[in-house]
């Protein structure tokens, strides 16, 4: 089961997900927090009341969701890093102004404890249902970063990343992970974790040089537009609106072409800095089980389990959700007759994974009653894709579901 | 301030100074009351010696909204509804900024009303300027939470049935620092009325009755632009602002100036000096509660 | 002043020995409480025993209108009203009107008790140009000593100000006129407590103590008092420094809404053929910049330049 959990123990700590995810805010130098209160993210809130003043940050609770993010959002404006924390129906209010970062390439850090839906659902149950709201929640077209970290240990180091690619790349970084592992309290190891974050704090490519040739979302080299600070002098406009490379509203064709295709692109070049994932025992595979967070978990322990009874399985855990690392897909399932998606939804994670392996076949387990997948459920099912498909190439099953 | 001396910053503020030059002219149309009220803060900017690198204008969506594109500060035209939460993070984070929010009637009283009466409680040091036209003018005219009763809109043909928002007295019962009302026919008392806004240390709020000529005041038969302007000193509207919860909007039909103001803690202020507490005890676990896991 | 040792208030209110009533004029500007002190006068003479007769003028004009009450008591009151040169005590709450109605003081034992409040009435700023002399009273206070026997300019309004009330101003003058009567203080405090309002009664006593002792102070002539004279602002006159009235007009900006053009006071704007405006009569123009405020389009930029200025501009274009 701690396959993912490595380290040794040096100075060790029993902490939970979500106060994990709070530390990890405070070392990668996030020093603005507003939130409004929802189970089960609240408890990185009310760490960070605390936590924030220490550092001679701000901790605010806001009247509700959107007022939260717009706060978020309007910090980041003013050049300090800066986070909310949500569950799903906050998580739906927030699209909009997501939609906005997105657009204006402001960074911020948004944490989705997933939770049952729809609607107010389950507020103490898992779930993994947001995966395709973090992708595609917000109207219009425009690219988003999503991590999906599966333990304690990795809810501290992705917090890290999330806002280090955040700074780097502008743009919104959505944390998600489920009530399993926010409020489950391990055993975890911070020390060196918190000094690689730290040293290696992102910070955004600031503007510099005179005012007079500065171009707030000039297309450079790395797709990167540096930003200005109020108070800098540089004294720009920042709008929602589809605008040119001077910040300015624009309905030219040529201009949002321009400008939205740069955007649309940006991470295209940085996969190497965004994508990230785990390959557990996919290189001999016959089966590979792609999951994320507490699914993936216990399919640690189906791949286990598998093995023992004699069937090759192998384990794919995306760790950045989005962009979709689809190369190291591709890769690992290259040589693999099945693939098996288990989730916490009706079918989320299996749509993307069958977009990227095209004719293969995906079989998924669905579950959405607020459980979570057993291993043993999951190596039989593994174990049942080889028995059924036989020695010869895999049929293609399609997506069968669970329940 | 006496005539002399009003005559020498009339003669000094040039509005220009205070414009980006290259998006003028402005989208707004013919006779529109809301670049009567842009003029009245960049001159209350300009009086008081706000440095325009140090100014932060948030607006929302919205005729309003768009004011802040042509004025040449830090300028963030943001969501629809949300510029007091937006500029709320920003004075947070960045107490260093004077911070100016620029709304409307509909961006701050319908779709952000939760906003507003929040940042009244919490008394940040913000100036929102609310420009009250009584209408959505950029959707195409349709009833606002403001639009007085009777009036036509493309959503009321037959008159608006509903009761509208008195802004200045929910903003005072919701605990604003500082309430002002003003039209645009007197520019210098509305300067002089958003600058006192301005200046004071907690949430201002200050409402700017506007004329929106080319939709509301046509389908209404209120003639031309300048017979609206002049309107004004007639016909003070809405009537029914009288009816309302406390006594000092219940002398005349529209009151205006400074109408209620009290000092407050500022909540900035406030909460950096809780920081304070909370730091100390951090450093020193002994003596506060256990602060650090 | 000078005659501040005369008892000229006891003689001008000896009411047991002169049969002719007191005749007291209290005047000012709607909304400052001249018919508010005038009742506590009356109140108080009638509860001396004496005739009053009280009439007022208000009304003629709104808030800030000129407003004038004749009191008078004595043992036998007929007429209604003060003839000119008849007034014992003329009391001004505002300076413009204080001098308005001096003829109708008493030439030789008038006493003169004004607030040197100066509230200027629209009237008197018919001239628009700017800098251009208030149609005002000009008038100081010593100027107007000369010629009054005994005069005194006092600035209640300021004293108010400083109790936390300014509307107390018209009670400080009341204590003022106190001094010219031999009432007793008692009743004198008793006619304001019935009069001003329930929750003001503790300031305007102050008031009331404040104005009479001021009176005291000066008839002593404390240099306090003296120097407590306010000096009037007389307005930097470029009235006398010719001055050129030139608008910048943008045209692209301009949007022909026309507010500009209809709201100019002398009229000497108007839209060109293309429908922009323009200054039609450059004469008439007096630089009043309401265009300038009211363009929502900041299209006009009015410009004050003074003949000094069109020299060197003209100097440097040569050049």
């Amino acid at each position: 089961m701690n396959a993912i959990e490595t380290a040794p123990a040096a100075s060790m700590q029993l902490i939970s997900g979500n106060h994990a995810c709070a530390l990890g805010a405070i070392a990668a130098g996030c020093r603005f927090f507003a939130g409004y209160p929802i189970t089960p993210s609240s408890e990185i809130a009310e760490r960070l009341s605390r936590g924030l003043p220490e550092v001679d940050g701000v901790f605010v609770q806001m009247e509700d969701e959107i007022a939260s993010i717009a706060a978020v959002i309007g910090a980041s404006m003013g050049g300090v890093k800066a986070m909310t924390a949500t569950s799903g129906p906050g998580f739906s209010l927030k699209q909009e102004n997501l939609g906005y970062a997105a657009g204006a390439e402001i960074p911020c850090v948004i944490v989705n404890v997933m939770r049952g839906g729809p609607s107010t659902g389950m507020p103490t149950r898992p779930a993994q249902g947001d995966i395709m709201q973090a992708r595609w929640g917000s109207h219009g077209d425009y690219p988003i970063i999503a991590l999906a970290p599966a333990s304690v240990r990795e809810i501290y180091t992705e917090t890290i990343r999330a806002f280090d690619l955040s700074e780097t790349l502008r743009t919104p970084v959505v944390l998600l992970y489920d009530q399993v592992i926010a409020q489950l309290t391990e055993t975890v190891e911070l020390g060196d974790a918190g000094a690689r974050g730290r040293a290696a704090a992102a910070e955004r490519k600031w503007a510099s040089g005179p005012r007079e040739s500065y171009r707030p979302y000039a297309v450079d080299e790395d797709g990167i537009p540096a930003m200005s600070r109020p108070g800098a002098g540089y004294r720009v406009h920042t709008t929602g609106l589809n605008h040119a490379e001077d910040g300015f509203p624009t309905q030219n064709p040529e201009a949002v072409a321009r400008n939205l295709g740069r955007l649309l692109a940006k991470f295209e070049r940085h996969r190497d800095l965004i994508d990230s994932w785990q390959a557990l025992a996919c290189e001999d595979a016959e089966v590979v089980i792609v999951s994320i967070g507490i699914s993936a978990r216990a399919a640690i322990r189906a791949v286990a389990m598998c093995r023992a009874r004699g069937v090759r399985a192998g384990l794919f855990r995306p760790v950045t959700l989005w962009p979709f690392p689809q190369a190291a897909l591709r890769e690992a399932t290259a040589g693999a007759r099945a693939v098996l998606v288990p989730e916490l939804n009706a079918g989320q994670l299996s749509l993307e994974v069958q977009r990227i392996l095209g004719d293969r076949p995906v079989d998924a387990i669905h579950r959405y009653n607020g459980e979570p997948i057993t291993p043993a459920e999951i190596a039989e099912r593994a174990s049942s894709l080889i028995d059924t498909t036989g020695a010869g190439s895999a049929k293609a099953p399609g997506v069968r579901r669970a329940r | 301030m006496s005539a002399t001396t009003m005559l020498d910053s009339a003669a000094e503020f040039d509005v220009r100074d205070y414009l980006r030059a290259e998006m003028m002219p402005h989208f707004l149309c013919p006779g529109c009351g809301h670049g009567i009220a842009l003029r009245a803060l960049l001159w209350a900017v300009h009086e008081l010696a706000i440095d325009k690198d140090r100014l932060a204008v948030v607006s929302g969506i919205g005729c309003a909204g768009r004011l802040s594109a042509y004025i040449d500060a830090s300028t963030f035209h943001v969501t629809h509804g949300r510029p007091i939460a937006y500029a709320t993070g920003l004075a947070l984070a960045r107490p260093d900024l004077h911070v100016i929010v620029i709304t409307g009637d509909g961006d701050c009283l319908a779709i952000g009303g939760n906003h507003l009466i929040h940042a009244c409680r919490r008394n940040l040091k913000l100036t929102c300027l609310m420009l009250n036209n009584e209408v959505y003018g950029m959707t195409g005219g349709q009833v606002s939470p403001t639009t007085s009763e009777t009036r036509v809109t493309s959503t009321t043909p037959l008159g608006n049935s509903e009761p509208h928002f008195n802004a200045c007295a929910l903003a005072a019962a919701a605990g604003a620092g500082f309430v002002g009302r003003e039209v645009t026919h007197h520019v210098p008392k509305l300067k002089e009325l958003i600058k006192a806004g301005l200046a004071h240390p907690g949430f201002a709020f200050v409402e700017v009755m506007t004329d929106c000529t080319e939709i509301f005041g046509r389908k209404n038969e209120m003639g031309s632009s300048a017979e609206m302007v002049l309107r004004q000193k007639s016909e003070l509207r809405p009537s029914a602002y009288r009816d309302t919860v406390d006594m000092p909007f219940a002398a005349k039909d529209l009151p205006t100036g400074i109408l209620a103001r009290n000092d407050r803690p500022e909540y900035g202020e406030a909460y950096r000096r809780a920081a304070v507490a909370i730091k100390s005890a951090a450093d020193n676990p002994a003596a506060g509660r256990k602060s650090r896991q | 002043m000078r005659d501040a040792t005369d008892d000229a208030a006891v003689r001008a209110v000896d009411s047991a020995t002169v049969r002719q009533p007191t005749n007291v004029l209290i005047v000012g500007v709607g909304g400052q409480g001249v018919i508010m002190i005038s009742k506590a006068l009356a109140w108080l003479a009638q509860s001396q025993g004496f005739e009053v007769k009280q009439s007022e003028v208000h009304g003629m004009a709104k808030r800030g209108g000129a407003v004038f009450s004749h009191v008078r008591f004595g043992p036998e009151v007929w007429s209604p009203t003060i003839p000119k040169g008849e007034v014992d005590i003329l009391v001004a709450l505002e300076w413009a009107e204080g001098l308005r109605w001096l003829p109708y003081l008493k030439p030789d034992t008038g006493i003169f008790i004004c607030d040197t409040k100066r509230i200027v009435p629209p009237f008197a700023c018919l001239n628009r140009h700017p800098g251009a002399p208030l149609r005002y009273s000009r008038e100081t206070p010593a100027e107007v000593r000369a010629h009054v026997l005994e005069a005194y300019a006092i600035d209640a309004t300021r004293m108010a100000e400083e109790l936390g009330n300014d509307r107390a101003a018209n009670v400080v003058l009341l204590g003022a006129v106190s001094t010219a009567m031999d009432f007793p203080v008692a009743d004198w405090e008793r006619a304001v407590t019935e009069f001003v309002p329930k929750k003001t009664i503790a300031v305007n006593l102050k008031a009331f103590g404040l104005g009479r002792g001021w009176i005291d102070d000066a008839r002593r002539g404390t240099p306090a008092a003296l120097e407590a004279e306010p000096v009037f602002a007389t307005p930097r006159a470029p009235a006398d420094t010719p001055y050129n009235v030139r608008l910048e007009i943008t045209p692209g900006w301009c949007k022909s809404c026309d507010i500009c053009v209809k709201l100019c006071p002398e009229r000497c704007l108007q839209l060109n053929s293309e429908r922009i405006v323009e200054l039609a009569i450059p004469e008439a123009c007096t630089g009043c910049r309401l265009c300038e405020w009211l363009c929502p389009d900041f299209a006009i930029r009015v410009h004050l330049d003074s003949v000094q200025d069109m020299v060197a501009a003209q100097a440097g274009a040569r050049q």
